[in-house]
């Protein structure tokens, strides 16, 4: 067990004495942390400033109103080049979309609503697609508002009464009785609209049109949920991801080297110096675990919903990575060969698990696989312990697939190892 | 004592070592000599138990088994890769080898500072191992080795990319554990090496053992004759006058100067002195491991 602590204390030191090592394994989770927490601090209220042109074909007064509507809201930045010159901003990607209002638009309700001809067009970047859909629903509840509008104006209202009572009157396929229940219908509304008081009329409807409340899915937790909570969990899997990385690369210079022969020759086992570096691991990524609560709690008071199961799921998560430190060394017999084929399959793992892109970005048909990632395991063990509110029960599932990973790929790479040396 | 008895050991179809035997006393330096890819860093790695012989036996001390703890601590192996920490200082290396091998308190200290010593590092003992020239850090790979003072030294080609000095100071350290009757087992394909240090020494090629013996004999056996060229003051007139001293058919007679080739260098050129023709100069090239390896082999050492 002593020779098992020397060789662990010699790996902290070695990879202290490497500034290169200490920034990527301790600084960079803590910036990645900030930087994302700060980036998403807004996060919930959907993509701010998108760049959108709009083109206004129409020139009525109902396109101007919905033009108006749209620039009032934060999420747009708008720009109103012609057609030709906002489909060439789309294509070279400089906007997420070009809007253009066709002629005919402002028209009333039959060319708001005619399916055949659509009096709206949208030219959307084809890599942006989460953007372009987000734009639609923004663009649909400009229109109901800019539509809430023209309910208030008395005039425009009975025009348009007057207009479907014309189309009734035309309509050939209606039987006379038919007829009679929407003239009936449309005089009565023409009647109200007409008779009602001006004031209380053009008032309109009270509050927005498409308005939507939200159901807080936060099991009994009650603190304030802070971007932070979700950008920690990421930073301490990159910490531990850097730090598997390193200690996996530091087993592969050994043995390319030749202090790994001359440890074997001494009175001191594989499993001795295997379990050396996977203390030193264990312990490193402690240590990033510990920096990153201190900071977490102390700089931006992030709460931390259940802290046993935090220390459950940090534990787990490190273990699982260690194990995976094991496999990753035996990836390449040199450090460039390992480093690169470690770091090229803890990426897949990163980016599969969702610890690079959220798992909703990703096909439907890809994201089964984000099973078979420990970063997501990982990402959700830790979200679950801070502010999921996950009970014990529920966590064991995250916790037992990460030690059942780790402990695979450990006795994997043991494997690999010594198949390697013979 | 080190015993090796038929020793073979494949990697795929490639033979690594086919049939090696060999001895080793104490206080001898016993030199494995041959070109790359002879077999002589799988011999060390099978010396120390890295690798699992196919057939054969190998006794050290009078234990079969080279993964034994006591057998282990019983070697000390100088490896041709340079087996240190570049990122600790040499006093931070010599402490870490020497706690594995169990040692601690005074004795490490004490041990620490005489390794120091050896390698030439004691000033600079402080600084990370990175810095070193490769001199240097050679001699921190060798003396790491030698912190517990075992009795059997494996040396696995420890002066690669060496500078002059260093390599003599490795020279001189490795004759004082020879002194101190350490049984030093020494691998090279420099034969200047080989014959300035080695007692004996096994000629391998492709695995094979082509002879053991001590240098001298190995020169006398397979060396072939020395080579002498010798320059007079004057035109040589009468080459039958030099050939009643020198009884060999091949000599070769240019307008001062005369080439033979003789198994008796020193006997003609006692013979040469007598004749009364005085030398502007005299060269005898004598054969070395270079020639014997040459002439086993049909090849030089390093084609």
């Amino acid at each position: 067990m002593k020779k098992v602590l020397f060789l662990a204390v010699k790996e902290m030191r070695v990879l202290l004495s490497n500034k290169g090592n200490v920034f990527f394994v301790f600084g960079f989770p803590v910036i990645f942390a900030l930087f994302f927490g700060t980036i998403f601090s807004s996060s919930g209220e959907g993509p701010t400033g998108m760049k959108i042109a709009v083109v206004d074909e129409d020139n009525s007064d109902f396109s101007a109103s919905y033009i108006s509507r749209l620039q009032s809201n934060e999420a747009l930045n708008i720009i109103t080049p012609d057609r030709d010159r906002a489909i060439e901003q789309v294509r070279k990607g400089n906007i997420s979309a070009a809007v253009i209002i066709k002629k005919g638009f402002g028209d009333g309700f039959d060319a708001m609503f005619n399916s055949e001809e659509s009096k709206l067009e949208i030219a959307a970047d084809p890599s942006r697609r989460m953007e372009g859909g987000y734009l639609q629903g923004i663009l649909a509840k400009a229109q109901f508002e800019a539509l809430s509008d023209k309910f208030t104006d008395k005039n425009w209202m009975r025009r348009q009464i007057q207009l479907w009572r014309d189309d009734v009157e035309d309509a050939n396929g209606l039987d006379v009785k038919q007829s009679n229940l929407f003239l009936d219908l449309f005089n009565s509304l023409d009647n109200l609209v007409a008779d009602s008081n001006s004031e209380i009329y053009e008032a309109g409807f009270d509050g927005e049109i498409l308005n939507f409340s939200q159901i807080n899915v936060n099991r009994e937790y009650e603190g304030p949920v802070t971007s932070f909570q979700i950008t920690f969990p990421q930073a301490m899997l990159w910490g531990i991801f850097s730090c598997a990385a390193t200690f996996a690369i530091s087993i592969v210079k050994e043995r390319s080297g030749g202090t790994f022969q001359r440890l074997l020759v001494g009175p001191v086992g594989r499993a001795h110096i295997l379990a050396g570096k996977g203390t030193a691991c264990f312990a490193t990524c402690i240590v990033i675990i510990c920096i990153l609560y201190i900071s977490a709690r102390l700089i931006f008071k992030m709460p931390i919903g259940n802290q046993l199961l935090f220390v459950l799921a940090s534990l787990c998560t490190i273990l699982c990575f260690v194990g995976l430190m094991m496999f990753i060394c035996t990836l390449g017999r040199t450090e460039e060969s390992a480093g690169s084929a470690g770091w090229a399959m803890l990426m897949i793992m990163a980016m599969l698990g969702g610890g690079m892109v959220p798992l909703a970005f990703m096909p439907v048909w890809m994201r089964p696989f984000s099973h078979i990632s420990p970063v997501k395991w990982g990402i959700y063990a830790l979200e679950g312990a801070i502010w999921r509110n996950l009970s014990f029960v529920e966590m064991t599932k995250p916790l037992v697939i990460l030690l059942a990973i780790g402990a695979t790929a450990f006795m994997f790479g043991i494997s690999m190892l010594r198949r390697q040396d013979k | 004592m080190i015993k090796v008895e038929n020793l073979k050991k494949r990697f795929g179809k490639t033979v690594a070592l086919d049939n090696v035997s060999f001895e080793a006393m104490k206080g001898e330096i016993f030199g494995l000599l041959g070109p790359n890819g002879a077999g002589k860093t799988t011999m060390i790695k099978l010396l120390c138990g890295l690798l699992k012989a196919d057939s054969g036996t190998i006794t050290l001390d009078g234990r079969t088994n080279p993964r034994l703890v006591e057998v282990r601590m019983s070697l000390g192996m100088v490896p041709q890769a340079l087996a240190i920490y570049e990122e600790l200082s040499a006093r931070e290396n010599l402490q870490f080898f020497g706690r594995m091998y169990g040692l601690k308190g005074q004795y490490l200290k004490k041990r620490v500072k005489n390794c120091l010593e050896l390698a030439g590092l004691s000033e600079r003992s402080q600084e990370r191992a990175g810095n070193y020239s490769g001199g240097m850090k050679r001699r921190l790979n060798m003396v790491c080795s030698f912190l517990h003072e075992p009795p059997i030294l494996l040396l696995d080609e420890p002066t690669v990319g060496v500078d002059p000095q260093s390599r003599n100071l490795i020279f001189e350290t490795i004759e004082n554990m020879k002194i101190q009757g350490r049984i030093i087992i020494y691998t090279t394909h420099y034969m200047e090496e080989a014959q300035r240090l080695c007692d004996r020494v096994a000629i391998l090629d492709h695995g094979k053992t082509l002879d053991i013996d001590s240098v001298e004999n190995l020169i006398t056996k397979h060396g072939g004759p020395s080579h002498i060229e010798a320059e007079f003051e004057d035109k040589i007139i009468d080459p039958d006058k030099i050939r009643l001293f020198i009884e060999n058919d091949n000599i070769i007679f240019e307008e001062t100067k005369i080439r033979f080739q003789t198994d008796q260098p020193m006997e003609s050129l006692a013979k040469l002195n007598r004749s009364g023709l005085h030398f502007r100069s005299l060269k005898v090239q004598t054969a070395n491991l270079e020639d014997v390896f040459l002439n086993i082999t049909g090849r030089r050492l390093r084609d």
